[in-house]
């Protein structure tokens, strides 16, 4: 039984994962065969040559940090202004809501890529023009699902509470938000994946660290290996943040029902064996503040450096430019 | 509370904030070299308007989105409909693949893009169509899949053929998830074409906010926006429109189209 079971999960997985096999196969063999120029092209061997070059020369870490500590300062910001608004907007004054949600729908609809200029103009090119564009994307949807998220909390659940005496603000508390916190995870989970899109644009502006700056730098100075290596690497990153945290909101609400349709035949949905008790979610507090403050440190530090060049010091470049021929 | 004073009040925010972004910057509060005030944007809209920038701008722009989002839709939904419906194997194994290239950033994408397809058309298209085609991609799968199987036997069993059961069951529960999705690219289409057309070239409602910002010309940049966001929020409502139109019922779905529900039968 368990044997079966695990060469039927080993299948599934090959499966699963044989469409990407294929595909880096085919990246590998279209250049090597001269399918595609090599030059604009290189071999998936290249570029992964290239990522780890980046990673022993110690800079790869550093954009990480950067461009981590600045996603992450952002959504702190826009979770701190987005769920009491939202909260507030979607229990306390349900009028207020209905009012202004057509004006914050076409709020959100505002192209960050076109306020990227004004918020410029405003904090000029240092990080809290970065900050500001990552928490005016990242704030709507946090605030729109934590609004759905406590108008929807179950009304019996409302009830109960209500008839044995509860408080407005216990309500709030005790029972609005710990309903309403897998739609509040959703936005936030969406939020994240979006900032990534953003910062990687803010950083390309004008930056002097971070992933997004890494590849524009690349691509200014024509080390193409090490473009696909920084968009190979935003990629995987990507897919890793967007799964992790599917993970981890699967793993945190497995109260929840689920709204999709079970199969009336099938077995019950198991429960996650590893749940996040409180010990993990201060791991996960301490570590929060640990990537802050560490990248905080980092970030001054790459800052501090920018400010301090020569004016005609201008294109820095990360490696040194000799060794970026090697790819071709 | 009925709808007439629902309806009051909105348009009662809606001439509040009209009226800040007025008065704030007139009376100094916040500076007007960096937040021009209301009447100063609509002037330079009128006048970009007059010399008839503004609609080549607005012309060449929308057709950019429109042809972007229309590839998108051309090819990201048979796609969905038919690894969702007709091939769950086939489904299983691009699953991650797509994932991965969904998460493929536009922004670093157009460094590669220029590579193959230079500055032109094609290349902006391309990258507009790129981010477009995940949202229908998948809404279209987990709208596929999130068909009532009972309803689906019943009509079975009712003698319905492969194509009606296709165009009578399958579509119609599907609508709401790739409206959904549909609503999400078309917005993607409009905050892309910002970026896209800040890879170069000479046109564009893109290109114009970001020429402004290089002449420092602050009112020009809020006017861009402004019919930017007109344009995106008049594309959003004729899409919500249109799904009132087609979808009868009314199922709140959300936004969350890259978790998908597991394929049944296929997940150990």
């Amino acid at each position: 039984m368990g044997a079966s079971a695990s060469i039927k999960k080993l299948r599934h997985l090959l499966l699963r994962w044989s469409g990407v096999v294929l595909f880096l196969l085919a990246w590998e063999l279209a250049p090597r065969l001269e399918w595609v120029d090599p030059y604009f092209l290189p071999p998936f061997s290249t570029v992964v040559a290239e990522i780890d070059r980046l990673f022993t020369g110690a800079w790869l870490s550093v954009h990480i940090l950067v461009s981590l500590w600045r996603a992450l300062a952002g959504l702190l910001i826009a979770v701190a202004a987005g769920i009491p608004a939202g909260l507030l907007l979607g229990r306390v004054y349900p009028r207020v809501a209905n009012a202004v949600s057509p004006l914050l729908k076409v709020l959100s609809q505002v192209n960050p890529f076109s306020l990227l200029p004004v918020f410029v103009l405003f904090f000029g090119i240092g990080e809290a023009a970065k900050l500001a564009v990552v928490a005016w994307v990242s704030v709507w949807p946090v605030l729109f699902y934590t609004m759905t998220g406590s108008r929807n909390v179950d009304t019996v659940q409302e009830k109960t509470a209500a008839s044995m005496g509860i408080g407005p603000w216990a309500l709030l508390v005790k029972v609005i938000l710990p309903g309403a916190l897998p739609t509040i995870f959703v936005g936030v989970r969406i939020a994240a994946t979006v900032t990534f899109y953003i910062l990687v644009a803010a950083e390309m502006l004008g930056a002097s660290a971070g992933l997004g700056y890494l590849v524009h730098n690349a691509a200014m100075n024509y080390q193409i290996p090490r473009i696909y290596a920084g968009a190979t690497f935003i990629v995987v990153f990507g897919f890793l943040l967007n799964r992790g945290l599917i993970a981890l909101g699967d793993r945190l609400f497995c109260w929840q029902e689920t709204e999709a349709v079970a199969p009336a035949d099938g077995p019950a949905p198991s429960r996650p064996s590893w749940r996040p008790g409180r010990f993990s979610a201060c791991a996960a507090a301490a570590a929060t503040v640990v990537l802050l403050v560490l990248g905080g440190i980092e970030v001054g530090k790459v800052n501090r450096e920018a400010a301090s060049l020569t004016p005609g010091d201008h294109s820095r470049h990360f490696g040194t430019p000799v060794d970026s021929g090697s790819g071709s | 509370m009925n709808d007439r004073t629902t309806l009051m009040h909105q348009a009662l925010a809606v001439i509040l904030f009209l009226s800040l972004w007025e008065v704030l910057p007139r009376t100094g509060l916040v500076n007007p070299l960096f937040i021009p005030p209301l009447s100063g944007v609509l002037q330079a809209i009128c006048d970009l308007y007059a010399s008839g920038e503004l609609l080549l701008h607005a012309r060449l722009s929308l057709g950019r989105a429109l042809i972007g989002f229309g590839a998108a839709v051309a090819i990201g939904l048979p796609l969905g409909l038919v690894l969702g419906g007709w091939f769950p194997r086939i489904q299983t194994a691009t699953e991650p693949l797509l994932e991965l290239f969904a998460q493929a950033n536009p922004v670093i994408l157009a460094h590669i893009i220029i590579f193959f397809l230079g500055i032109g058309e094609v290349a902006k298209t391309f990258i507009i169509g790129w981010l477009c085609l995940w949202p229908i991609v998948f809404s279209s799968i987990s709208g596929i899949r999130s068909v009532d199987v009972p309803v689906l036997k019943a009509a079975r069993s009712l003698g319905l053929g492969r194509r009606q059961l296709f165009l009578k069951v399958v579509l119609p529960s599907a609508a709401p998830a790739i409206c959904t999705g549909l609503r999400l690219a078309s917005g993607y289409a409009f905050i892309m074409l910002v970026a896209s057309e800040m890879m170069g070239g000479s046109n564009g409602i893109g290109w114009l906010i970001v020429q402004s910002q290089e002449n420092y010309h602050v009112t020009r940049i809020f006017a861009g926006a402004t019919v930017l966001t007109a344009l995106a929020v008049a594309a959003d409502l004729s899409l919500k429109l249109a799904e009132k139109r087609f979808v009868v019922w009314d199922v709140a779905l959300s936004e969350d189209y890259l978790k998908l529900a597991p394929v049944r039968g296929e997940e150990p």
